[in-house]
């Protein structure tokens, strides 16, 4: 009985390590049927230079919006903004960095009669 | 070996892997918040191949949207946005997206080859080569009238043509059909039905604008009997199937059906 103890923690921490390997490494999640707002920021970021892409086409800030609404329930200028940072991190071209802008500032108009509304 | 002995390590050893992989699955799992496009659930996964084409339809830029697109493979996927773009002006999405996505599809060589256009001339259509299997009936447009031709909103579509289009060089065998006002211009946003023994499908015309805008088409599967309809019309083609072309150096493939529906002359 003494031994007991010694032999079951080491089995367990073999276990474990066997499970965890076994978890992350050989057979890991894998997520389907994920919403954007998981996309990696990669993708995120251009989904929403797409978006962005497309408003420099129909110039309709509420379709723009609605598209960004399924990245998640953060501000659209928010995320815009932090696409212009991630685009600036990761050194994309100066045309899409003014096509992401271009939202961006239109959001920024939008939004600013609110601000000053507000106390 | 007595069980004093090796019961503690199967003991800590099972106890341990179910905890590890507890730990893995669901307390700590991978990767959560870095997913790529083709993880997304199947509605938001079109909604991003329409972004992609909306984008595409906003710059032009083709080389991005491939680049774009092939995260989701290569395989099929011009045919993928076809499909889509059917089903969204069906559901009632914006037109503009429709017409994205069908550009988009176009653009990646989701086309059919071999139609003769009458109405809107498009650059590069290659002529049609002479049928060389027994043809299905066709009928000619008579013309009824000397005055100018006039379109007739509201007037029903008839059957005006049904030819065999023997192209080896496309895609698939297809069902063409072109929807014609009685000026002879196409007419977009028409609703196209097909019915076969398992199951129907719709389709509308106007979403390969290169085509013509009365222009759609629709992939005939094999051993499968159509029937075409243009809802609230009497317009109806029945029994049509693939049918075997001979090839220029022997041998046969499958041919398109061409279909034309025509509004009568005022």
């Amino acid at each position: 009985m003494p031994r007991f103890l010694p032999r079951f923690l080491l089995g367990l921490a073999v276990g474990l390590a066997a499970g965890l390997l076994y978890g992350w490494v050989i057979q890991p999640v894998e997520y389907v049927d994920t919403a954007p707002n998981t996309l990696d920021a990669q993708y995120r970021t251009d989904f929403i230079l797409m978006v962005s892409e497309t408003y420099g086409a129909e110039r309709d800030l509420g379709r723009a919006q609605l598209r960004l609404a399924s990245l998640g329930p953060e501000p659209p200028l928010e995320k815009v903004e932090a696409a212009i940072l991630y685009a600036v991190e990761h050194g994309l071209s100066r045309d899409d960095l003014a096509t992401i802008n271009r939202l961006a500032v239109d959001l920024r108009t939008l939004s600013s009669p609110t601000e000053a509304a507000s106390p | 070996m007595r069980s004093s002995t090796w019961l503690p390590w199967v003991l800590g050893g099972v106890l341990g892997l179910l905890a590890g992989v507890f730990y893995a699955w669901r307390v700590n799992p991978v990767s959560y918040t870095q997913t790529d496009p083709t993880s997304l659930r199947a509605d938001f996964r079109m909604d991003y191949l329409a972004l992609i084409a909306s984008a595409h339809a906003g710059t032009g830029d083709l080389g991005r949207a491939q680049e774009r697109l092939a995260v989701f493979g290569a395989e099929g996927i011009g045919e993928t946005l076809g499909a889509l773009a059917q089903q969204r002006l069906a559901a009632g999405y914006p037109e503009a997206e429709a017409r994205a996505l069908a550009g988009l599809a176009a653009a990646l060589g989701e086309r059919p080859s071999g139609l003769p256009l009458t109405t809107t001339g498009t650059p590069g259509a290659t002529p049609v080569r002479p049928i060389t299997t027994t043809p299905r009936p066709i009928r000619t447009p008579q013309a009824t009238s000397t005055r100018a031709l006039t379109a007739t909103p509201g007037a029903p579509f008839q059957l005006t043509r049904q030819e065999l289009l023997c192209d080896a060089e496309a895609v698939a065998p297809r069902l063409q059909v072109q929807v014609l006002d009685a000026s002879g211009r196409g007419v977009p946003s028409i609703e196209i039905r097909v019915i076969w023994d398992q199951g129907s499908d719709r389709f509308f015309t106007g979403l390969k604008p290169e085509l013509g805008a009365g222009y759609a088409d629709f992939t005939l599967q094999p051993e499968i009997a159509y029937t075409v309809e243009l809802p609230g019309s009497s317009a109806l083609v029945t029994n049509l199937e693939r049918e075997p072309c001979t090839a220029d150096q022997g041998g046969s493939f499958d041919g398109s059906w061409l279909l034309v529906f025509s509004q009568p002359a005022r």
